[in-house]
Parts: C-alpha cells; sequence; structure tokens
C-alpha cells in the first residue's frame, strides 16, 4: 500500500473540510476500513490521504415511526439493537452474513453500502479494466460464474452491498453530507448502474459522505434469503430481501428486492406486481420468483444463478409471510 | 522456472522383515495411547518462533520483482530509480532484454530495505517493459492443433501407453459399458506460512531460518545455488506452518535471499505474500479422463481404456495413477502432459492419488449402476485379494455400519422437498514407508535425555511422536525427554513428503535410544555389581538383581560424562503401504445447486499407531482437505490472460468452521507391521466419496471437480431435473 | 492479447505511483489544522501510543502500517500470524477493549474481535488490545489454550492463535454456545492442516472464562 496522510474527522464538519480540500480520487474517506485497505493494499486504490470517519454519528435513533441509523454505526451494533431487530428483520438477517464476526465487528453500515465491487477483474492489478480505466470488462469474455445476470453493461459487477438490499426493500433513504449542505436521498435513487456511472458505483461524489441510512416504518412482514457456496464467510451468489405491506391476509403492496445479481441492488417490480392483493402461497411465490428473474440476461458462465435468484426471491417471499 | 519436487510413493514391503535389533515393546505403555501434542504449550500462547517470527539484529526486509505476464518477453528493465530509493540496501535483476517469462509471478528480481514498506514501494519504482506474447490459459488452448508452440520441444508431451490383459477380449465379455470424461481441478497449497526464509550471513557461512519440509535438503539446495561448502550452511527450522508437499527446498525466493543478504551485509526477510504463494510455489496438476469401461453381467470389472491428461503448469508433468485400486483385468492407459502458462506444480499431499481415486471411484458407481448393484457391494466384488496393505474388504463393512449404509436409498433421492439426502463410499491407498533417518541420544547425569535428529515437524506431530517412542524404550514421561529438531547441524534425516517421515523417523528413535539405554547400562552396571543385561527399565526408573533405582538415580552413577551415542533407522520397525476407506453423507439443494457435507467416515490403517490423538487429528486433517477439493477450492486462470483471478483467500474458496462435517474416524491399529505414514492416506478417498453422495442424492453424475452449485444445476437441468 | 493497452497496467502504475510517493513525502507533518478542519499527520513516520496485553509502547510509524505490521515488525509481538494479509483468514485476529473496560467489566461491549492485518495502528491507540501472547499467565495456561491442547486443536499451529482469539471472545461472552453458535464466531478464521474437529471441541469444552 502507497504511504498516505490520515485525518481523524471527528466530527462531519471536520470530514467534509478534509476532502473538500484534496483533488479527486487522491482523499478518500474510510469507516471501518476493511474494504479501503485491501483496495489500498492491490494498489486499486493509491489514495494520498485518508479521512477517517469512524467516529461519526454511531447512533441508531427512532425517527417518524423508523428508524435513522448512523453510517458509523458497527454493523455487530445493527446486529444488537433490540429495536431494528425487532422492526427490520430483513435488514438484521443480512446483517448478520455479513463476512464474519472480525469484520462485522469493525464494518460500519455506511461502509457496507459504500464498498466497492468484489469482482476479481477490478480487485487484481494485472487487469486494467473498464472501472479502473482502462477499455475492457474482461468478464465478458472471461471468468463471470460470479458476475451480473441483469444489466447491459459495460461493466458487469454485482454490488457487493448485502445491507443496500434490505435498505431499499423498506424503501430506506440515505442521508448525505456535501459541500453544499446535506440531502437525503431514496435508496433508489442512490445507486447508479455502469452506464450512468462507471467509475462509482452511486450518486456520491468525492466530497460527499453518507451520515445516515433512515428507514421508515416497515411492512407487518419481512424476510431476507441469502444464498452461499460456503457457509462460513462468503458472498452470496444471491440474495433477496421482501417487504410486504398486508391488509389482513392479503399483500396490499410489496418491495421485492435482489442482491448480488446486478451492478445495483435490483429491484424486482414484476414480482411485487405478482404479489399485490394476493394472500402469500407457494404457488404465488414461485409465480413472483419467475417473474423476478424474467429479465434477466446472463453472461457466458453465469445463467446458473438464475436459479439461484429465484430460489432466493422464492423463499424471502415464503419466509415473509411467515414471520 | 521453480524445482518440480515429484515425491514418489515409496514402495517398500508391507511386511517388516524380522529380528530388527530393538523391536517394538510387546505390551507399550505409552505407544497407541492418547497423548497431546508436547509444543501444544508453545503453539497455543504464541510463543513457537516461525520463520515468519523471526527476527535477527539489523534485519531487513526483501520483496520479489515478478512478471505480471503469463507470457511475454522482457524488452528493457530499468531500476536506477529503485536502487537510489529510501531504504534501499540491495537490488538484483535476473532477467536480461530478450529474455521470455512463462508464467504470471515468474522471479525476475530482488531488492531488500530497511522496512517493508520501502522495499515495496521501491519494487514499483523498478521499470519494466514487456513485449506481450500469447499466453496458454487452460490445457484446451494448448492441445489445439493451431495453437501457437509456446513450450519446447511441444506444448504436450504424450506418455508410453501402459497396458495389460487383453483389452478387445475385456470389452467382449463387458454386459454393460461405461463411457464418460472426468476431470479434477488445480488446487494450491496455500500453507499459511508462505515460502520464504530469513538469511544471515557471518563470513561466508549462512544461517537460514526457512519454512522448509526439508532441512537437509534445503541446506543441500542453498549450497549447490550458492556455490558453497554445505558444511557452511546451517538450515533451521523450529516450528514450521504447513507445506503439503511445496516446500522441499530454498526455492529461488531463499536463494535471492541469500544473496541478498550477501550484498547488503545484513540479515535479510524475504517470506512470500498471498498472491506470490499462489502464483509461484506450485499446486496440485489437473486431471482429465477419457474412460471406457466394461462390467460383465454378474458384475465383475472386464476392461479398461482410458486417455489421460492434465497440467502441472509451465513445462511440468501432471501424470496420477489409473485406474486405482480396483482389479480391471484388461486394461490400457495413455497419459499426456500438457502445458500451460501458470506456476509449476510441485507434490502436493498423495500426489496423483486424489485424481485418480476420484476418477475410478465415480467410474465404479456408474457401473454399478449398470449392473444394478449396491456400490459397496460392487466394490467388494472386484478388490484385490486380502493382504496387510490392502485391507479394504474388511474395512468397508466397518465403514457402512458407522455411516448406516443400509439406509441408503438407489440412485437419486425419492424425498418430496428440495433437500436430497445422497450416501457414497470410495477407498485409497499410499505408501508411507520411510528410510535413513539418523539421530543422536544424549543422557546425563541429572536424568535429562535430549535426543537431536535434523527432521523437521511441519505439523503432523513428529515432535510428539518422537519423544513418545524415547520416553517409551527409556521407560520416562513424554515431558522428561527433549526433543530438538528442524536444524541442518543435527544427524540427517530425510524431507517430510509422502507421508514417509514416521516411518523414517520413529526407528531411529526407538534404535537410537535403545543404544543409549544399552549405554548407560554398560556404564553403571559395574556400580551396580550386575552384568549390564540384568538391568531393565521400568516406570522412571531401573531394576537390577533385585534392586530398583530412580532414573535419576541411576543417571547420577554417569559422573560428568554423558551418554553420547549415534543411531539410525533399522529394517523391521516400519513398513508401507496403507489401506483405508471413506464413506460421505451430504445435503444437495436442488433449487440452488449447493452441497452441504454432513457426515465423513473413515477407516483408515497406519500399522503401529505410536499415538492416537494425533494421528486421529491427522485423518481429521486430510478429510478436510479432501472437502475442500470435491466442493469448494479451485485455482481459477483468466482463460484470456492466464492470470489467476482468485490470488487470495476469499475467491479461492475454502471450508470455514460453519462448512466442515462431523467426522467419525477409526484407527486400524497395526501394531505387527511397524510404524507406517498416515499424513496422506486420509486425503485421498473424500472427494470421490462425497462425489458418489452427491449423485446418490441428485440423481446426476458430477464428473467434475469441484463440484460448485452451477455443476449441480446444470446436470440437474442435462437430466430434465425439476429445478 | 490483441490491444496490449488494456491488458495489463504495471507501467502505468510506475507512471503513477512511482512519482506519487515521492512527491506525497514532502507533505508531512502537522500543515493545516484550525478552520480548515483537522490536522493531516503523515505520510511519513508519526508517534503512535499502543497499549497491548496491557503494556504500553510508544514508537513511530507511518500511517499505512496496520496493527499487525507494527506489532510483529516493531515490536516483536509475533503470535499474531501474516496469512492473507486482507481479512480473510483470521491469523491476526486479536480483542481489542474500549478504554477502561478492565475496569468496568459488566459495562460496553466488551472486548471483540478484529483483524489487526486490516486496521490501522494508530487506530487502534487508546484501547487495550488483547493477544494470543498474553492470555497465560507464566506456565499456566488460559483455559481456551488448555483446551486447544487437550482436544488437539492445532497441527502446525500457524491458524492457532487466531482460533485461540476468536474462541476466547467468544466464550467470555458465551461461557456455554451451543455447537452452531461456535461454529458462527469461529468462521471468521481459516486453517489448512484441517484441525477444525478439534477446534470445535476445544471451544464446546474450554471451561471457566472470564472477562479480563
Amino acid at each position: 500500500m502507497k504511504a498516505f496522510a490520515y485525518v481523524n474527522a471527528t466530527t462531519e464538519k471536520d470530514a467534509l473540510a478534509a476532502l473538500s480540500k484534496a483533488e479527486r480520487g487522491r482523499t478518500l474517506p474510510m469507516a471501518g476500513g476493511m474494504d479501503l485497505l485491501g483496495l489500498a493494499k492491490d494498489y486499486i486504490v493509491t489514495p494520498e490521504t485518508i479521512v477517517s470517519i469512524r467516529n461519526l454519528d454511531q447512533t441508531i435513533a427512532a425517527v417518524d415511526g423508523g428508524l435513522r441509523v448512523g453510517a458509523a454505526t458497527k454493523i455487530v451494533d445493527l446486529v444488537e439493537h433490540a429495536q431494528a431487530r425487532k422492526m427490520y428483520p430483513a435488514l438484521i438477517a443480512a446483517a448478520e452474513e455479513v463476512g464474519t464476526p472480525q469484520i462485522r465487528n469493525v464494518g460500519t453500515v455506511g461502509g457496507n453500502i459504500m464498498q466497492r465491487p468484489r469482482c476479481w477483474y477490478f480487485r487484481n492489478e494485472e487487469f486494467h479494466c473498464l472501472k479502473k480505466g482502462g477499455s475492457r470488462c474482461f468478464a465478458v469474455e472471461g471468468e463471470n460464474q460470479y458476475h451480473a445476470i441483469f444489466g447491459d453493461g459495460p461493466c458487469h459487477i454485482v454490488h457487493p452491498s448485502s445491507l443496500a438490499v434490505p435498505v431499499l426493500a423498506y424503501g430506506g433513504r440515505f442521508r448525505v453530507a456535501g459541500p453544499n449542505g446535506a440531502r437525503e436521498i431514496d435508496a433508489g435513487q442512490f445507486f447508479q448502474m455502469p452506464n450512468q456511472n462507471l467509475y462509482g458505483e452511486s450518486v456520491l461524489q468525492p466530497e460527499e459522505i453518507v451520515t445516515h441510512i433512515v428507514l421508515p416504518a416497515p411492512g407487518q412482514r419481512s424476510a431476507t434469503y441469502e444464498v452461499r457456496f460456503k457457509q462460513s464467510h462468503d458472498w452470496p451468489l444471491a440474495a433477496a430481501s421482501v417487504n410486504l405491506i398486508m391488509s389482513g391476509p392479503t399483500v396490499k403492496s410489496a418491495r421485492v428486492v435482489m442482491g448480488a445479481v446486478a451492478p445495483i441492488p435490483w429491484r424486482a417490480q414484476a414480482a411485487e406486481r405478482v404479489l399485490a392483493g394476493k394472500a402469500i402461497t407457494e404457488a404465488i411465490a414461485a409465480e413472483a420468483a419467475n417473474a423476478a428473474v424474467a429479465g434477466a440476461r446472463p453472461m457466458s458462465g453465469n445463467a446458473y444463478k438464475i436459479q439461484i435468484a429465484k430460489t432466493a426471491v422464492k423463499r424471502a417471499i415464503l419466509a415473509a409471510s411467515r414471520a | 522456472m521453480g524445482s518440480t519436487t515429484q515425491v514418489p510413493e515409496v514402495q517398500a514391503p508391507a511386511k517388516p522383515a524380522q529380528h530388527p535389533t530393538y523391536p517394538w515393546p510387546e505390551k507399550s505403555r505409552l505407544l497407541g495411547t492418547r497423548i497431546s501434542r508436547i509444543d501444544g504449550p508453545q503453539k497455543v500462547t504464541g510463543r513457537a518462533k516461525y520463520s515468519y517470527d523471526v527476527s535477527r539484529p539489523n534485519m531487513i526486509y526483501g520483496r520479489i520483482l515478478r512478471s505480471p505476464h503469463a507470457h511475454a518477453r522482457l524488452k528493457g528493465i530499468d531500476a536506477s530509480v529503485a536502487e537510489k530509493a529510501p531504504g534501499v540496501k540491495a537490488l538484483l535483476i535476473t532477467i536480461k532484454p530478450g529474455d521470455k517469462v512463462l508464467y504470471p509471478g515468474e522471479e525476475i528480481g530482488a531488492l531488500a530495505a530497511t522496512t517493508e514498506q520501502q522495499a515495496e514501494d521501491a519494487l514499483r519504482m523498478i521499470k519494466v517493459e514487456w513485449e506481450v506474447l500469447p499466453p496458454l490459459a487452460n490445457v484446451e488452448q494448448s492441445m489445439r492443433p493451431e495453437a501457437p508452440q509456446v513450450f519446447t520441444p511441444a506444448n504436450t508431451r504424450r506418455g508410453q501407453v501402459q497396458q495389460d490383459g487383453n483389452l478387445d477380449a475385456g470389452f467382449k465379455n463387458a454386459a454393460f459399458t461405461v463411457e464418460a470424461t472426468y476431470s479434477t481441478q488445480v488446487q494450491t497449497h496455500t500453507s499459511l506460512e508462505t515460502h520464504g526464509c530469513v538469511c544471515e550471513w557471518n563470513g561466508d557461512n549462512l544461517t537460514a531460518w526457512v519454512s522448509t519440509q526439508a532441512v537437509h535438503g534445503t541446506r543441500e539446495g542453498f549450497a549447490q545455488g550458492l556455490k558453497i561448502p554445505q558444511a557452511n550452511v546451517r538450515v533451521i527450522t523450529e516450528f514450521m506452518g504447513g507445506g503439503f508437499g511445496s516446500k522441499f527446498g530454498p526455492d529461488i525466493q531463499g536463494l535471492l535471499c541469500a544473496r541478498l543478504a550477501k550484498a547488503a551485509g545484513v540479515p535479510v526477510k524475504l517470506m512470500l505474500d498471498r498472491k506470490e504463494e499462489h502464483l509461484a510455489t506450485g499446486n496440485r496438476p489437473s486431471a482429465f479422463a477419457k474412460v471406457k469401461a466394461g462390467v460383465s453381467a454378474d458384475g465383475k470389472l472386464t476392461a479398461f481404456d482410458a486417455q489421460t491428461w492434465g497440467t502441472g503448469g509451465a513445462g511440468a508433468g501432471s501424470d496420477y495413477p489409473l485406474p486405482y485400486i480396483y482389479v480391471f483385468p484388461n486394461r490400457r492407459r495413455s497419459h499426456t502432459d500438457v502445458y500451460i502458462n501458470s506456476g509449476q506444480q510441485r507434490a502436493m499431499r498423495a500426489p496423483g492419488h486424489p485424481q485418480g481415486c476420484f476418477v475410478t471411484e465415480v467410474l465404479m458407481d456408474e457401473l454399478a449402476d449398470q449392473v444394478r448393484m449396491d456400490p459397496m457391494e460392487f466394490r467388494l466384488k472386484n478388490l484385490p485379494p486380502l493382504a496387510p496393505n490392502a485391507m479394504w474388504a474388511k474395512y468397508f463393512p466397518m465403514g457402512a455400519e458407522r455411516i448406516n449404509w443400509k439406509s441408503r436409498h438407489v440412485t437419486g433421492d425419492p424425498a418430496p422437498g428440495p433437500i436430497k439426502r445422497g450416501l457414497g463410499c470410495s477407498a485409497n491407498r499410499w505408501g508411507g514407508a520411510g528410510t535413513g533417518a539418523r539421530a543422536h541420544c544424549e543422557i546425563g547425569s541429572d536424568g535429562s535425555v535430549v535426543m537431536r535428529c535434523g527432521t523437521q515437524d511441519i505439523g503432523t506431530a513428529n515432535r510428539t511422536i518422537m519423544a513418545i517412542v524415547v520416553a517409551e524404550t527409556l521407560g520416562l514421561e513424554v515431558s522428561q525427554v527433549t526433543i530438538e529438531l528442524g536444524d541442518s547441524n543435527h544427524p540427517f534425516a530425510p524431507g517430510s513428503g509422502g507421508s514417509t517421515t514416521a516411518a523414517a523417523v520413529m526407528p531411529a528413535m526407538r534404535v537410537t535410544a535403545g543404544k543409549a539405554r544399552d549405554a548407560l547400562f554398560e556404564r553403571i552396571a559395574p556400580q551396580l555389581g550386575v552384568s549390564p543385561d540384568q538391568i531393565q527399565v521400568g516406570v522412571g526408573s531401573i531394576s537390577a538383581g533385585g534392586k530398583t533405582l530412580s532414573w535419576r538415580d541411576a543417571c547420577r552413577m554417569l559422573g560428568t560424562v554423558p551418554v553420547s551415542v549415534d543411531g539410525q533407522w533399522e529394517r523391521g520397525l516400519s513398513a508401507g503401504g496403507t489401506s483405508g476407506v471413506q464413506f460421505a453423507e451430504v445435503e444437495v439443494d436442488i433449487e440452488t445447486g449447493i452441497t452441504k457435507v454432513k457426515k465423513i467416515v473413515c477407516v483408515q490403517d497406519c500399522g503401529l499407531i505410536v499415538d492416537l490423538k494425533t494421528a486421529e487429528t491427522q485423518c481429521y486433517g486430510g478429510i478436510i482437505s479432501g472437502v475442500n477439493y470435491a466442493v469448494f477450492e479451485e485455482r481459477i486462470l483468466d482463460r484470456n490472460t492466464a492470470n489467476m483471478v482468485n490470488p487470495n483467500m476469499e475467491w479461492y474458496h475454502m471450508a470455514g468452521q460453519s462448512d466442515i462435517p462431523d467426522i467419525d474416524v477409526v484407527l486400524v491399529d497395526q501394531p505387527e507391521r511397524g510404524v507406517i505414514g498416515i499424513g496422506e492416506p486420509p486425503a485421498v478417498a473424500t472427494a470421490a466419496a462425497i462425489a458418489n453422495a452427491i449423485r446418490n442424492a441428485t440423481g446426476v453424475t458430477l464428473r467434475h471437480i469441484p463440484i460448485t452449485p452451477d455443476k449441480v444445476l446444470m446436470e440437474r437441468e442435462r437430466a430434465g431435473g425439476t429445478n | 492479447m490483441s490491444d496490449k493497452k488494456d491488458d495489463v497496467s504495471r507501467r502505468d502504475f510506475f507512471k503513477t505511483v512511482g512519482v506519487g510517493s515521492i512527491a506525497t513525502a514532502v507533505v508531512s507533518g502537522v500543515t493545516d489544522a484550525g478552520a480548515q478542519g483537522p490536522a493531516a499527520i503523515g505520510p511519513d513516520e508519526v508517534p503512535i501510543t499502543l497499549t497491548i496485553n496491557g503494556q504500553r509502547h510508544q514508537l513511530r510509524i507511518e500511517p499505512r502500517v496496520t496493527l499487525l505490521d507494527a506489532m510483529r515488525t516493531r515490536l516483536d509481538i509475533t503470535g499474531p500470524k501474516r496469512v492473507c494479509d486482507r481479512g480473510a483468514c483470521g491469523a491476526c485476529t486479536v480483542i481489542i477493549e474500549p478504554p477502561n473496560d478492565a475496569k468496568n467489566a459488566s459495562s460496553g461491549p466488551g472486548g471483540r474481535t478484529y483483524y489487526s492485518c486490516s486496521m490501522l495502528a494508530l487506530e487502534a491507540q487508546g484501547k487495550n488490545i488483547r493477544t494470543v501472547d498474553g492470555l497465560a499467565k507464566g506456565n499456566t495456561l488460559h483455559p481456551v489454550q488448555q483446551a486447544f491442547c487437550d482436544h488437539d486443536g492445532l497441527m502446525c499451529g500457524f491458524c492457532t492463535p487466531g482460533f485461540v482469539m476468536s474462541t476466547v471472545a467468544l466464550l467470555e461472552k458465551n461461557p456455554n454456545p451451543s455447537p452452531e453458535q461456535a461454529r458462527r464466531a469461529l468462521d471468521g478464521n481459516l486453517c489448512r492442516c484441517g484441525t477444525n474437529i478439534g477446534v470445535l471441541k476445544a471451544a464446546l469444552s474450554a471451561k471457566g472464562v472470564t472477562r479480563g
């Protein structure tokens, strides 16, 4: 890893001041550091200054029937937060499966949302891929078994955040602070496809930071189902989060979001339409799951992920219905 | 290019010869009991110092410059900036313009600097210009007729055809045949302690703390590579963090480290990082087999015809034993080594056997289904005759009992729902004989016993079982014996490969301790007023002519001059040839393709068991490596550049705690055979047993490992399964 | 590889990294405090204080130095191992406790496990860092260490310090874990020899583990 200067920002104002000074890309914010230090060790990023934002707001507070989670909240603290556990089971289920105990102890909620992709072409220095300013995506004609089954490219990463999936399912928003003040951005508008933004994965600007995740009141039933190759430390092959607003035994409206299948958390509105107005049965869940993957466009080596994503959606719906 | 140490399976008689000078005791006090590892306390407290942990006064840090390309020709290299970079004390370039590199990670230079960070910074200041050449990234690319010729004399090397019996007649007698292609992947050793060393010169004498499986072999390697006398080299490996067959010499990094230390005039530590480890320190070759096999209507194997190939990387071999264990009276097999632009293979935990076992054992289940026989009964019908080193016919029923084989359904779990359960079995064999170890034993007047032997403990509990044999022989407790190993200044012992260490070293322990005991008796007999042959060891004591003395009191009679004897391996105390069987129980989720290995049963022998506790651990370890081979791990090369895409411990999948099955080990004691190694045998059969269990669960045959979810789903879909 | 420019970026890195690391060396020390925001330190060596196994160490390190490397290469604390250096294997696992945790053992989140390879040394200041080296009291092993020995939860021993620390953290929080809880608590550690069976037995049998 290249040498860097270090700023310990203890307030939002300090963090923004430190981030505003430097040229783009030369100064990077760091929370828990799991992701950024890995990137730096692999020379994928070579910041001249790192601004630590790990000491910013780490509180979880009730707001407007929902919760407002400080981005610097450790994942383990979210997992152990009684109210969060009660209100947002889909988020907690995803959080419990992030990485390993050691990663959850240091990793933050904001860091999980903002971590860079795990694509092995992105992560290995030998491959000067699109995301790093190169002119091709090596996955297209290469080893793409873990890559995206949705999206038109030109880059085919899957979004690495497990927490972003339930956050989107709950209709959450991100509070973003920058030199021109703070704003809240709907999770559905926050993430960007590679054809909108090749070098990043969200609308966040280099001099901005995510300070809070704002979760509205959840539906009565919600769940996350994650399919992993290894049951110990691994990334999901596919995951799905489902949030159901019920009217008695009937689904009034639903949010279905898939993870690890596209460059962004992938909302499956076709599946949501299947569920709306119905009581959940095995058959309805299967129909919704089929609808969720109907638009999939697999690459040469990852068509199998369609089946896995479908299973994740079906099982998440059924788990939510039983929740 | 890296070295290609292929440790052969040692051929040795299945039974020891008669009348060794110091035979194993009829009734043992310690042998075969459960004794805790004597270096456990050092390892659990962090006090055990590995080569990676060694720190010497004024020590600096080395890093290696490597090719980022699989195949390229050097156009130019400029290290002038790096040479003057902060902290840099020595720099070597080992490539010149026009030279070619043949795999990613090939060594082209090295430097050393005061801190690790400075070394890394400086390495990146070396400007290298390459002419990138088309690489061969997999066997298909190398075997294409139109493939560019990358290797000399050719990209492939065809071995001799092995033939026995009458193949045509064999197939004529077959009622059924199976024709299929099988494959196994490349796996890397992934030792947790990476390769590397600390080198320190004192004038013309080199001391090297090396992470190695062979302190004496490494001394020889340093002497040859540096062109200095072996007498000038001392190699020390007190503790070692795993090797699995990949650490038999100084390798290039060791020689570069020594040269850097010489140039810098201070000790240099050069340990590889994880990526270098994956790229350039060995791997298990891949194996492919296109097989046609026949079986008679009554379930006897009749014929086996196979074309096989595989890659051991850039210019290294890939052969493996095939068919494995079972008796095919008529057979033919030809193997082709295929070279690709990747790091070279090295011996890896039972070289060749997991490949040959997987191909043969999966084929066996397919043949059994053809003749509608229970797969275990089918195996029993086609095994070689029962022998001390071929006990499968006895072990299969033992394992079947423990896995509840009678609960096995026919191929394809009929139960409703997505979770399918299945059982499978397979068999293994290995050599495990060893020779040649020497040792030196001293008994002091305070009763202390020091045994010195230039062997090494790579995690197998060698140190512990050495102490057990010495303590057993001298009537002492294990804690009363000091074992000194891992030093090339100690008497010669062979490298630890091929599961040969126990069979090489334990006889040397028995003989040397026996000779020391006799020498002690010789010395004290006059003072006791008896003849030496009237003295016997008790427990912490000796007795003679009705008198009993404590060990301490007996030793006190030695005075200033200790007992000091040399001894060595003798015939009759160890043997070779082990057999074992394994059974697997799996659950496969056919909606996701994910396999959960629930249980493995292992029935295994290793001759005379020295320490039951650590021998069982060896079995657990081998089995877990087999689980990884079956389901998880694989070196994945980008098919266009031949660069490894998963040179880490994240995408190079290995089982974590939640992925580990229950494991039930039955170790069969064969004390009459003497000591035989156990490191490798249990690693052989697991993958095949798991593959067969997955077949039994899902109804589809998985002929290619690792059995990742995509393969299960694809085979199910091909078979018209309900996904 | 038709388009050479695409494939391998090594030369590009020489252009940027090589020059960059020299250029940034100028911007060291405390430069711009006050209204501009908090001060930047480094990239040259800065003084830090680490409390490891109850002992204070003062040293000078570059901000980029990880806790693991600071312990191993500057303080000769070599229990924690460097294996993957990317937070995937757990051999570098340490327990870090919030300040004054020893005094208020009943409050706060208590000690948690961390990958010391993936944490900057300067961020570990002001807390008590516990490594495997500090567990035993003289020659008396910690109950977890003793259990690892008794159940042979180790072979080559290179993963052992990390597994021991993960087990200690688990049992300090939950002295009677179920097998499932123990497995999950140990999922952040990898073993290559395959000692996991002994490790699990050790985790489930170690008794008398108390905080501190």
